[in-house]
């Protein structure tokens, strides 16, 4: 079994090939080519065919290929998807223009509204046809003027529109109107992306399932071209592999189905990592794991919890601004990375990112222009980073330039020593991450104490061992490969589809025909996900279904997850999941209420199929303590309490199973240091990965 | 003396009191059950010293921000200093105690930190009934006892021991206690919260340290608004307006004068020349809302978080600049016992009137006039088992055209900033339906070269008798263009009934209104002014306008000089550059 992750950052293509079976050498490569951000598929392929270069493996041999992009998710930040035509209720035309009217900044006149500024579906292609479905049986109280539909049909195909959505008002109801209003679209228009609003996420809220409808639309078309190119360079290079695609729930789907539902693609990239890590925990035995994915600009951060991805509640899956009704891994993202760029605002206040100075300029170290200071200035100037291992020396950076920088900067105006401002810039950063680490944490019921921090990216174990003392966590990992942590995240992940459809009903107190109604309602999600699985070839036995339902307390506006017993509803099911539910509400809020009732909103069914894990070979027996031989050189390096001390440098790729380090150490690989500082100890786990605690 | 908390440790506190306000708001609105806390986010939430300033505030809606510390004075009057005790919780909402208005309940708990009282966590939220004379809101009332229950510095908990015989008695006061006493659990959690990440803080960062650093937040903040207030030019500077009517004594409408006077670093906000106070709860608090109103438009003008990079602290800093004058016994200053619950709609033009005012010498700040209003729909009924349903609707409206882009369409503007209710979400729950929720194209938004923004058109019909209050203002005095541009349109609000055959337009505010099945109210938001002069206006955008309907091809042609030809294309219409300019320079003539 051959198979190969490749992972498309802006500035990178992470690959990673893994030869595993009976009889072969397991043999694990990695490697990484430049991106290419006009057609990413050049860079993929480009980036296997170098991997199996340099594992002598035959590009045909491939079994399978996991990939995971950005594209969908920067054809939404450029505005650059497709021109779509909306058929919607009449009396409703502007749901996608008036948003939730609230504005994204209280203490601004001059703000901009980007859905109305840059809207997915232009006004002029926004037609109302006549219809009415009403709550809350589903009655049809108008009938669908079909005549309507056909005249907005045929102006669409006279524009030239590329997709063309319906979405009508209470379709999760009942949606036989947008289910005809498609037939006659897609008489007229053979050939554009048609969808409707209940196909694409069949919930409740208007303005959602049409938004999300409208992104599915935009990107869908070059999605789709973007997916079949990559099959067709792929064929073209004789690689004739399955494809499968990361998804923001953290599962994998078909070309097929991200063809038709792209919107699941948008955290295609970022998830990667998440799963990563949740695998690398996994080696390391430790099932919490807050994870950190630290870039040049921004930071991603995630919490597992009992080897359990967590996903964020659909009332706050966005992108760019814009809502996406779609399970999506929680990952929250704030803009600090290392080239966020250290400054004084005119109030004199010391300033640490969101600005970046990105790849150019870059750095003050890098000497391409850049003279302010940055995250990555202030770890050459405390030797944290050495210049001549900076990107496995890939990369020629000048030290004195990052002290100047700092110098003129930073450390004068406040009238610091440059090693204190560095150290102030770390400190700044480092808070910035932990504030974002406990309100994905602390703020949501979970105990950092009971976790382990791990950093990657390439910067990231710089940072693990400050930002789990801020956080107060528990231990520290630094995973094997941190660089590629997201590309070995692709090959560790299972086959994932998702189902929804809003049915409410107050669970203590229904009746047995309205249970009989969300049941008939579950077997419809158990069947479209079976009918997609059997397009897969998924044996029978092979499938897992999860059954959640989403609830809140009558009354209440936003819904929690509430895990439901296998097999129909019923009263003793439903009391089940009251119970789960005021569990989650104790955890999310601190309180929860027995004298409340419970009303289930939305029915979810998650589809899973398992796939092969990749497996790392084991390290030889080490054992050794602070290993001379593993040791590069020695030199200075300034910890966070202000010591400067003459720290070895040891080479990862000369260390073995159960070695221990004592700090203060740096641990130095291609693209990567991890930094142990006094009062820590580092120890090598089996794979490889980098355990550091407390001594 | 305290030493001087570095500028390390400074941003590290910020953040983290930055970080505690977000999460108390958080938690408040996402545990409600109202969908006018949260969908609307009708709150505020913060962490307050004890003299009472303003460490930090969650970023909800604008108009509680700032109204806390009201509130905090307003209670010292019942529970003194030295009368707090750890595990108190107060209850508050009395206009003439400093609360913003008497359904925004402030729930206050006290934080100790080593056997000492350091300060306070507290919100506010909007509650839907707290038992007034009509369900909901109120317009048409005699004085603030009318507005329902006052509850004055009252303690809902003594030292961690719930005071039942309150509670109850909130509980039997209110139309729709299911919904009212969930929001105040809610606000129980956000506050208690608020007391542990407090005391957390200081435990991390030492006492001193904390309460040092959060002087030095303040002076920052304030020093970055003085920065900005010594830009602008001393002098007086004065705008004008009226008000349609008290909510009574129809056709009497009521003046509105604004004078601004900068002076240094430093601005003063004069009403003086607006209306004495009204007979009706048409009056503003002064504490808890014509302060609030002021300290927003210069935070908002500018220290705008849109074009200002740095993220500046929301506190007490903000506020210092800012001196408020209002006579005593005028509309922005009332005399007790006069009602003030109906006050949203006068500080929106307060805020409007200070832009225009210093919009000559702010010319890339400010807007033109914005519809600086607030539509609040209070419908209710009583359902079959005898129990009350009381919905309350925040209609958004537009803005003024700015001086690098247009007013925004159908939007939250200035002091409000809700979310709006998903149509689904009401249908499955209330005997009422919506027929429409588009944007306003009876009338065009004001022209210029930034056009103002679009208003809304928003139809629900009552499928079962009942009651509606609305408040508002402003289907008289449109928005006013500004720099050669036109002004934009007032509201109007209709009334139909298909069944009957009736249709009637109603004054912008109205309380107590019995409704019949089948009943329509339509609300048409006003419409923002335009921003410079019309045939500056790219033609390229007013084909844009015309194509996608907010403008007719008649009102390109008059308005803005841009003249159309007919194609076939799908669209049907393109632009004549060449009739375009001929007609722009005869125009301009």
């Amino acid at each position: 079994m051959i198979r190969v992750g490749v992972d498309v950052g802006g500035t990178f293509t992470d690959i990673v090939i893994e030869r595993s079976g009976e009889g072969v050498d397991r043999q694990v490569v990695v490697t990484k080519v430049a991106s290419t951000p006009h057609d990413q598929s050049e860079g993929v392929v480009e980036g296997i065919l170098k991997v199996c270069g340099l594992a002598g493996i035959e590009p045909g041999d491939i079994d399978a290929v996991f990939h995971g992009t950005t594209v969908a998710t920067n054809m939404v930040i450029e505005r650059d998807g497709a021109e779509v035509g909306m058929i919607t209720t009449r009396g409703f035309r502007d749901v996608l223009h008036m948003a939730r009217h609230k504005r994204p900044h209280n203490f601004s006149l001059q703000f901009d509204l980007p859905w109305q500024s840059k809207p997915l579906v232009r006004r002029r292609n926004r037609l109302p046809v006549t219809e009415r479905i009403m709550p809350p049986t589903g009655e049809i109280a108008v009938p669908l003027d079909e005549d309507e539909v056909k005249q907005a049909a045929e102006l669409f195909a006279k524009r030239g529109v590329d997709a063309v959505i319906i979405a009508f008002l209470f379709s999760f109801l009942n949606n036989a109107h947008e289910r005809r209003a498609k037939e006659i679209v897609r008489s007229i228009l053979p050939g554009a992306f048609v969808s409707c609003s209940s196909d694409v996420v069949n919930t409740i809220r208007e303005y959602e399932r049409f938004s999300s409808t409208a992104m599915n639309a935009y990107i869908g078309p070059k999605v789709s071209a973007y997916l079949r190119s990559l099959e067709g360079r792929l064929r073209a290079n004789g690689i004739d592999a399955l494809v499968r695609i990361m998804q923001s729930n953290g599962g994998i789907s078909t070309i097929e189905n991200s063809c038709e539902f792209p919107i699941g693609l948008l955290l295609s990239g970022p998830a990667g990592g998440v799963i990563g890590g949740r695998w690398t925990g996994q080696n390391c035995g430790k099932g919490n794991v807050i994870t950190i994915d630290i870039g040049g600009t921004s930071a991603d951060i995630s919490v597992i919890e009992n080897g359990q991805l967590r996903i964020k509640n659909s009332r706050d899956t966005e992108v760019a601004a814009l809502p996406v009704l779609v399970p999506m891994i929680d990952i929250d993202a704030i803009g600090a990375g290392g080239g966020s760029v250290a400054y004084l605002d005119p109030g004199g206040a010391f300033r640490v990112g969101p600005r970046s100075a990105g790849a150019v300029p870059g750095p003050a170290c890098y000497g391409k222009g850049g003279d302010e200071p940055t995250v990555t200035d202030a770890q050459v100037v405390l030797g944290r980073m050495d210049p001549e291992h900076f990107l496995g020396g890939d990369l020629t950076i000048d030290g004195s330039l990052s002290e100047k920088a700092i110098r003129e900067h930073i450390a004068e105006p406040l009238k610091l020593s440059v090693d204190e401002a560095a150290l102030g810039i770390l400190k700044i950063i480092n808070n910035s991450m932990a504030l974002a680490i406990n309100a994905n944490s602390v703020a949501k019921g979970i105990d950092p104490r009971n976790f382990t921090l791990m950093g990657f990216g390439g910067a990231g174990p710089l940072h693990s061992v400050s930002l789990a003392e801020a956080i107060f966590a528990k231990d520290v990992i630094s995973p094997v490969h941190p660089g590629i942590t997201a590309a070995t995240g692709l090959l560790v992940t299972d086959l994932q589809y998702e189902y929804t459809h809003s049915t409410l009903l107050v669970l203590d107190k229904a009746t047995d025909a309205e249970f009989k109604k969300a049941n008939d309602a579950l077997d419809e999600l158990i069947a479209r996900a079976n009918l997609q699985l059997d397009a897969d070839g998924i044996s029978r036995t092979n499938r897992r279904f999860q059954q959640i339902a989403e609830c809140r307390y009558v009354g209440q506006g936003f819904e929690l997850r509430a895990d439901m017993p296998e097999g129909h509803l019923g009263t003793r099911s439903a009391a089940t999941i009251i119970d789960n539910f005021y569990n989650a509400h104790k955890q999310v809020y601190g309180h929860a209420f027995r004298d409340q009732s419970c009303e289930m909103i939305t029915l979810r069914v998650v589809a899973t199929v398992e796939v092969d894990t990749l497996k790392l070979p084991k390290l030889g027996k080490g054992g050794r303590t602070n290993p001379d031989e593993a040791v590069l050189y020695r030199r200075r390096t300034v910890f966070d309490d202000g010591q400067a001390l003459e720290t070895p440098r040891y080479r990862r790729d000369m260390l073995l199973a159960d070695d221990r380090l004592a700090g203060p150490a740096l641990i130095i690989q291609h693209n990567s240091t991890t930094i142990v500082p006094p009062g820590y100890v580092a120890t090598v786990m089996d794979y490889g990965d980098i355990l550091i605690r407390r001594t | 003396m305290t030493k001087q908390v570095d500028p390390i440790s400074l941003q590290v506190i910020g953040g983290a009191l930055h970080s505690i306000a977000e999460q108390m708001g958080n938690v408040l609105y996402r545990m409600s059950y109202s969908s006018i806390i949260r969908e609307s986010q009708d709150l505020g939430a913060g962490l307050f010293d004890r003299d009472y300033n303003t460490l930090c505030e969650s970023d909800s809606t604008p108009m509680h921000i700032g109204s806390l510390p009201g509130y905090l004075r307003g209670i010292e009057k019942t529970v003194p200093l030295d009368a707090w005790k750890p595990g108190d919780c107060v209850i508050h909402n009395h206009p003439y105690y400093g609360a913003s208005h008497s359904p925004d309940i402030g729930i206050i708990m006290p934080v100790f930190f080593e056997g000492e009282l350091v300060g306070f966590s507290a919100n506010t939220a909007h509650h839907v009934d707290i038992g007034a004379a009509t369900p909901g809101l109120v317009i048409d009332i005699p004085d603030v006892f009318a507005e329902g229950m006052l509850l004055n510095g009252l303690k809902l908990f003594n030292e961690g021991v719930r005071n039942e015989a309150l509670w109850k008695y909130i509980r039997d006061n209110t139309r729709v206690p299911s919904l009212v006493m969930g929001d105040l659990e809610a606000q129980l959690a956000s506050a208690e919260l608020g007391v542990q990440r407090f005391i957390q803080l200081m435990q991390t960062y030492g006492k001193d340290t904390v309460l040092q650093a959060t002087k030095q937040l303040m002076d920052y903040t304030e020093a970055m608004l003085r920065r900005e207030i010594a830009k602008i030019p001393d002098g007086d500077y004065v705008a004008e307006g009226f008000l349609d009517d008290d909510g009574r004594n129809r056709g009497v409408t009521l003046p509105l004068k604004v004078t601004v006077r900068v002076r240094g670093d430093g601005v003063e906000v004069d009403t003086t020349g607006s209306s004495p106070q009204v007979p009706t709860a048409f009056n503003v608090p002064f504490d808890g809302s014509t302060k609030v109103a002021c300290f927003f438009a210069f935070r908002a003008l500018l220290l705008d978080t849109y074009t200002h990079a740095e993220y500046i602290p929301q506190n007490e800093g903000s506020f210092r600049p800012v001196k408020v004058t209002s006579p005593l016994g005028s509309i922005f200053n009332p005399i007790s016992p006069a009602a003030a619950e109906a006050r949203f709609s006068q500080i929106q033009r307060l805020v409007d009137l200070i832009i225009k005012a210093l919009a000559p010498v702010l010319p890339d700040k400010c807007t033109a006039g914005n519809a600086a209003v607030l539509s609040f729909a209070a419908y209710s009924g009583i359902r079959p088992s005898g129990d009350y349903w009381v919905f309350l609707e925040v209609n958004e409206a537009a803005m003024g055209g700015r001086p690098f882009s247009d007013g925004p369409d159908t939007v939250e503007e200035l002091m409000r900033n809700t979310r709006n209710n998903p149509l689904e979400d009401l249908g499955m729950h209330l005997p009422l339906i919506c027929d429409r929720y588009e944007v306003r194209d009876d009338v065009p938004p004001g022209a210029g070269k930034f056009r103002g923004g679009a208003g809304v058109v928003k139809s629900q019909r009552y499928l079962t008798p009942g009651f509606m209050t609305h408040e508002s203002d402003r289907n008289e005095d449109a928005p006013w263009g500004i720099f050669g541009g036109k002004p934009g349109h007032g509201s109007k609000v209709e009334l139909r009934n298909d069944a009957a055959g009736t249709v009637s337009y109603q004054p912008a505010k109205f309380s107590g209104l019995r409704t019949n099945v089948g009943d329509v109210i339509t609300y048409y938001s006003p419409v923002g002014g335009g921003y410079g002069d019309p045939l500056e206006r790219e033609p390229r955008k007013v084909l844009d306008d015309v194509l996608d309907g907010f403008i007719t091809v008649d009102h390109a042609r008059d308005d803005y000089g841009v003249v159309l030809g007919e194609v076939d294309d799908g669209y049907g219409w393109a632009l004549d550059d060449k009739a375009t300019q001929t007609l722009r320079a005869e125009m301009a003539r």
